[in-house]
């Protein structure tokens, strides 16, 4: 789901209502990319999160395996879970906001 | 890593890690509290003792609790008299470990209560982080 969402963060950035800027509307926005705007802040933010999910389900598997310890098992599938939880609730607001713009009267 | 909340988070999980590592000396002790040499007049087995640290993690940026060395109990070890046990000296005593299991009980307790502490502190934590995506949520 969330890489789903990561492609999907320019059209985020391009159908911000506040960007009423015409250049920052055509100009896709790239992950890695050091700007300021809402849709890289969001892309960054997703980032962080899969890779605490993808180290979860690394140290999951570890402690299956026997080389990590509860602790760190429990820590990380935790982390994992918060970052999935803020993930989904900004998604949930986007969305909402998105089709909140739908919605507008013409 | 910036966010204090998962900074705490992550120095409670140091602290699981050290009382883990704690009670696996204690374990140890007492398995071993009548872990005799196998020499005539040899030193048996000596407790251990463990010395927590406050180290300076990179990573998070803030000091966490580690396991800075695992020691040996320079008390005197327990000497009874039995001849014939294979590790009696010329005077027909044996060593015996300096493990005390009232000391070691003790420890163990505490160790538990320092384990428990932390992961009230892990679940406050967690609790307040939830507390403030739910914010996101219900609106």
């Amino acid at each position: 789901m969330l890489d789903q969402i990561v492609p999907a963060l320019p059209g985020v950035g391009q159908s911000s209502p506040v960007q009423a800027d015409a250049t920052i509307r055509s100009r896709p926005v790239a992950p890695s990319e050091a700007s300021n705007d809402f849709g890289s802040m969001l892309a960054r933010m997703t980032t962080d999160a899969i890779d605490t999910l993808k180290n979860a389900e690394a140290v999951s598997i570890a402690g299956i395996r026997d080389k990590a310890s509860v602790q760190q098992v429990v820590e990380s599938v935790m982390a994992a879970e918060q970052s999935l939880q803020t993930a989904v609730a900004v998604r949930d607001k986007v969305v909402a906001a998105y089709l909140e713009i739908s919605r507008m009267a013409i | 890593m910036s966010d204090p909340l998962q900074i705490s988070q992550k120095i409670s999980a140091a602290g699981l890690d050290a009382q883990s590592h704690r009670m696996r000396i204690i374990a140890e002790n007492l398995a071993n509290a009548q872990s005799t040499a196998t020499t005539p007049g040899g030193d048996p087995y000596a407790r251990k003792t463990v010395v927590f640290s406050n180290k300076f993690d990179d990573v998070l940026g803030t000091n966490i609790v580690g396991v800075d060395q695992i020691g040996k109990d320079p008390a005197p070890f327990r000497i009874e008299r039995n001849p014939n046990h294979p590790a009696a000296d010329a005077n027909g005593n044996v060593k015996y470990p300096n493990v005390n299991m009232l000391i070691e009980m003790a420890d163990m307790r505490e160790a538990n209560r320092s384990y428990e502490a932390n992961l009230q502190m892990m679940k406050q934590s967690r609790a307040m982080v939830m507390m403030t995506v739910d914010l996101l949520r219900s609106s």
